[in-house]
């Protein structure tokens, strides 16, 4: 049962197809496979007026060039967009299942916690009367789904943190959360890319790079790959030289 | 090869910027204002979109160390060449020694420094455009400093000419501009929908090419639902908790979960790149469909150049 949608004006220069349905695992995918189907027709030469594609948890974005859009009438952009995303959405869903299914990767991150690396593990502690081992454990030792990927470059979305570690963000950001951290924000757990002012509780870092723009694939992860924090010690930390994360490809279905 | 001797607050290179990778939450980037970008290559018979200098607020001092055109067009500074002034919108010729200074700054906020020549830098993920937030692309990821030395090839020379009156842009310190509704404008007290357009709000001295912050009339957006994160481009109007809105702009966020009250209309976005802080701005809505006639407008008045 595919979800209903509606096309979403976004500014002058947008449009969100915005689904009716609970963010999670399996929005996500047919919001992917969604924009899948669009790259897609795009590489075939189709929609020469797209510029951009942003997925994100119920909707997805896409910016089109407006000199070469009709705003209104039957062949306008919405109009045609409603009738292939209507089409795509009513193919067989086996299909649909097969596809981001078989190129999601498992992404090793290694992340040293607490200490230095995790000054607000204690906070996290505190508030969840959890020992810090307990929250090291509850946080490494499930898997998180890539909603997506945006904020800053390199930025994961991800879900599936468990609700005993959710823990309110600072009443104040830090004004320079270091590369690499990992946190605790509300309801979300994931990892700043870069040095920005953040408000998350910091409780670990990987010593990975999230972003290298400098490469082919300059990110580590894409949507609907997994991400496992393993966690690794000061010394392995400081020792850290490989050029990437561990990856292998993520098998079985797993539920929302 | 040009060499910064005084740096100004923030000179960077820029050209068309990086699109297609907003999937990834790479913001566009380039170039602030790209219609001043454009006017200042088109002077030189380069592509439009090659790469520039973007001088923002207060303006470097270069030297030349070989002979070339160079056009300015953008904000208007007090611009000299070996202390003689100068002008913006018309092709200059520097020898191989001279100096050039951007002095006060007049009107405006960023000018573009084209070049007849190429500027010799990797690209980045398909652009040399600087991305100043994240650091990369450009000159070392980063500002211009005194000292730098920026590698040119192919310098050559071309004949005089200047802009035709039209072309000529100025820029007023208080600037109407022009959006459409937001995706969540409905959501938004009438009360509060309508503050916004009848007020003039004081660009923010914190704004920069991420996001262009609006100080003025608070629009309270209590009691309004939690919106879910989605994707955020450049010239929405966003009303944080704190309820001095922000405009996205050309390195802002690519997702976003603040309500969207509206959007800076395509064909007024170059003038974000012109606001300075203290510069008033109010907001006149239009619909969708004259939205798209302005920027046909405009585009065409941009095409119409007599060489």
């Amino acid at each position: 049962m595919t979800p209903p949608f509606i096309l979403r004006q976004n500014g002058d220069a947008a449009l969100d197809i915005c689904f009716d349905a609970t963010p999670g695992e399996s929005l996500s995918r047919l919001i992917i496979y969604l924009q899948t189907a669009l790259e897609d027709a795009m590489g075939s030469g189709q929609w020469p007026e797209l510029r951009e594609l942003i997925p994100a948890y119920q909707s997805l974005t896409l910016c089109y060039d407006p000199l070469s859009t009709e705003v209104s009438g039957d062949t306008s952009l919405h109009n045609r967009l409603c009738k292939f995303v209507a089409e795509i959405l009513s193919k067989d869903t086996s299909e649909e299942d097969s596809i981001g299914r078989h190129s999601a990767q498992l992404i090793e991150v290694p992340v040293c916690y607490g200490g230095a690396w995790g000054p607000d593990i204690g906070t996290v502690c505190e508030h969840t009367g959890l020992s810090e081992g307990d929250v090291i454990k509850l946080h490494s030792e499930r898997d998180y789904l890539v909603h997506m990927l945006g904020f800053t470059p390199g930025f994961l979305y991800l879900g599936g943190l468990i609700e005993t570690l959710h823990c309110p963000r600072k009443d104040r950001p830090t004004l320079a959360v270091p590369a690499g951290s990992i946190g605790i924000g509300g309801t979300q757990t994931g990892i700043y890319p870069q040095v920005t002012p953040g408000g998350w509780q910091i409780i670990g870092r990987t010593p990975l790079k999230l972003f290298s723009p400098e490469k082919p694939s300059p990110f580590i992860a894409r949507p609907l790959d997994r991400v496992r924090f393993v966690p690794i010690s000061a010394q392995a930390f400081t020792d850290w030289d490989e050029p990437g994360p561990r990856t292998s490809p993520v098998s079985g279905k797993e539920n929302d | 090869m040009l060499r910064i001797i005084k740096p100004g607050l923030q000179t960077s290179i820029q050209d068309s910027g990086r699109p297609g990778w907003m999937r990834y939450g790479v913001p566009g980037g380039g170039a602030a204002d790209p219609v001043a970008m454009s006017l200042a290559n088109v002077l030189l018979e380069n592509p439009a979109a090659q790469p520039c200098l973007e001088i923002a607020l207060t303006g470097p001092e270069i030297e030349f160390d070989t002979d070339l055109s160079i056009a300015v067009c953008g904000a208007r500074f007090a611009l000299t060449l070996n202390g003689e002034e100068i002008s913006n919108d018309r092709v200059i010729r520097v020898n191989r020694h001279d100096r050039l200074q951007f002095g006060a700054l007049q009107y405006g906020a960023r000018a573009y420094l084209a070049l007849a020549a190429t500027i010799d830098l990797p690209s980045v993920m398909g652009s040399l455009s600087t991305h100043l937030q994240t650091c990369f692309g450009g000159f070392a990821g980063r500002a211009l400093k005194s000292g730098d030395e920026i590698p040119l090839i192919a310098p050559r020379t071309c004949a005089p000419r200047q802009l035709p009156e039209h072309l000529r842009l100025r820029y007023t310190a208080r600037p109407q501009l022009r959006v459409t509704e937001g995706a969540e404008a409905g959501l938004f007290d009438e009360r509060e929908y309508d503050r916004f357009y009848t007020s003039a709000f004081i660009v923010s001295a914190q704004s920069n090419r991420m996001g262009l912050r609006l100080e003025g009339a608070s629009l309270n957006t209590d009691g309004m639902a939690q919106i879910i994160s989605s994707g955020l481009c450049p010239g929405t109007v966003q009303v944080p908790p704190n309820g001095q809105p922000i405009i996205s702009f050309v390195e802002g966020q690519t997702i976003g979960g603040y309500p969207r009250l509206a959007h800076v209309i395509s064909a007024d976005q170059h003038l974000l790149g012109q606001l300075k802080p203290r510069d008033k701005v109010n907001f006149l809505r239009v619909s969708l469909e004259r939205s798209q006639r302005i920027l046909r407008e405009k585009t065409a008045l941009l095409a119409e150049l007599p060489w």
